[in-house]
């Protein structure tokens, strides 16, 4: 590409900032890493809070949950280094950026308060209206429909907890993750796999 | 019928490029630019510099695990300039709306 304007025609300028504009748009930066490491991280607590408590072996089967702090230490490791590698930063990537910091916050402060009054039977199913809320605003961001499906399904799991007992609401938990991030961050994978792939070789 | 007049900061292939291509990013490394018009590395950096004297580009230089990183910006003014260049095109396409 040169700097001479002299042959640029208006219609020139046109396709060019259209060609410019998809260039910066197309890119497909989310590779589904962090859906998959807090889906099968929580599917597996849920699973095991629920096998630990059938079984009766622990004072506490709750512990389990404590492997998220792991986790989040992890998370923020991984995004710093992410972060230093992106050679551009987007508005849709910031604004998602945001939506899943205040779902970070807003569960501390649920956390806080179940915790505060002792009504922890409830904090599943308000984690699952919670878990609805970043995953479907992540889709509409990212015109990514597993996402606002998989966010839905979440605020219908947390209406059908309503009428079971709450070691059976750790079920639904494991049911709305495989929905919300398991699924949809492999369809992601795959998504960010063939698109780098495809760019690859056309460099 | 009257064509408005295209700003010459814009009307040249590679500042047109950038501005276009900044105008859809946050923020985006001089790599990344390079990458996306095909420019070469000298020649890109001059066209920032003139964006950048024109007020239409924020240039922040850093360094990133002991690399010098370049991170571009569009300003206020530069968007206020794209859109004013887009509208200007668009009596040269469209000359009949101005009537």
């Amino acid at each position: 590409m040169n700097t001479q304007d002299q042959n640029l025609s208006p219609a020139d300028s046109l396709l060019l900032i259209n060609n410019m504009i998809n260039q910066a748009k197309n890119r497909f930066s989310e590779n589904g890493f962090l859906y998959l490491l807090w889906g099968w991280l929580i599917f597996f607590c849920a699973i095991g809070h629920f096998v630990l408590i059938k079984l009766d072996l622990f004072k506490h089967p709750e512990i389990i949950w404590a492997s998220c702090w792991l986790a989040v230490i992890y998370q923020i490791f991984y995004l710093t280094k992410r972060s230093k590698k992106e050679t551009v930063k987007t508005y849709s990537e910031n604004i998602i950026g945001f939506v899943w910091m205040s779902f970070g916050i807003t569960m501390g402060i649920i956390s806080f308060i179940v915790g505060k009054t002792n009504n922890w039977e409830l904090i599943n199913s308000l984690l699952l209206m919670l878990y609805g809320t970043p995953t479907f605003l992540s889709g509409v961001v990212m015109r990514f429909k597993p996402l606002k499906v998989g966010g839905i399904i979440c605020w219908v799991l947390a209406v059908v907890s309503a009428y079971l007992l709450p070691i059976y609401v750790l079920l639904l938990l494991a049911v709305a993750v495989i929905a919300a991030w398991i699924i949809p961050g492999y369809i992601l994978r795959r998504k960010y796999l063939l698109e780098n792939n495809a760019e690859m070789k056309s460099t | 019928m009257e064509f408005k007049e295209l700003d010459p900061i814009l009307h040249s292939q590679l500042r047109l490029a950038v501005v276009s291509l900044l105008i859809s990013v946050r923020e985006a490394e001089f790599t990344f630019l390079k990458e996306k018009t095909n420019a070469t590395a000298g020649n890109l950096s001059v066209q920032i510099n003139k964006l950048k004297d024109a007020g239409y580009l924020e240039v922040i230089k850093q360094f990133n695990n002991n690399y010098p990183q370049t991170i571009c910006k569009i300003t206020k003014k530069g968007i206020d300039a794209f859109e004013e260049y887009v509208k200007a095109l668009q009596t040269y396409m469209n000359p009949n709306d101005q009537q």
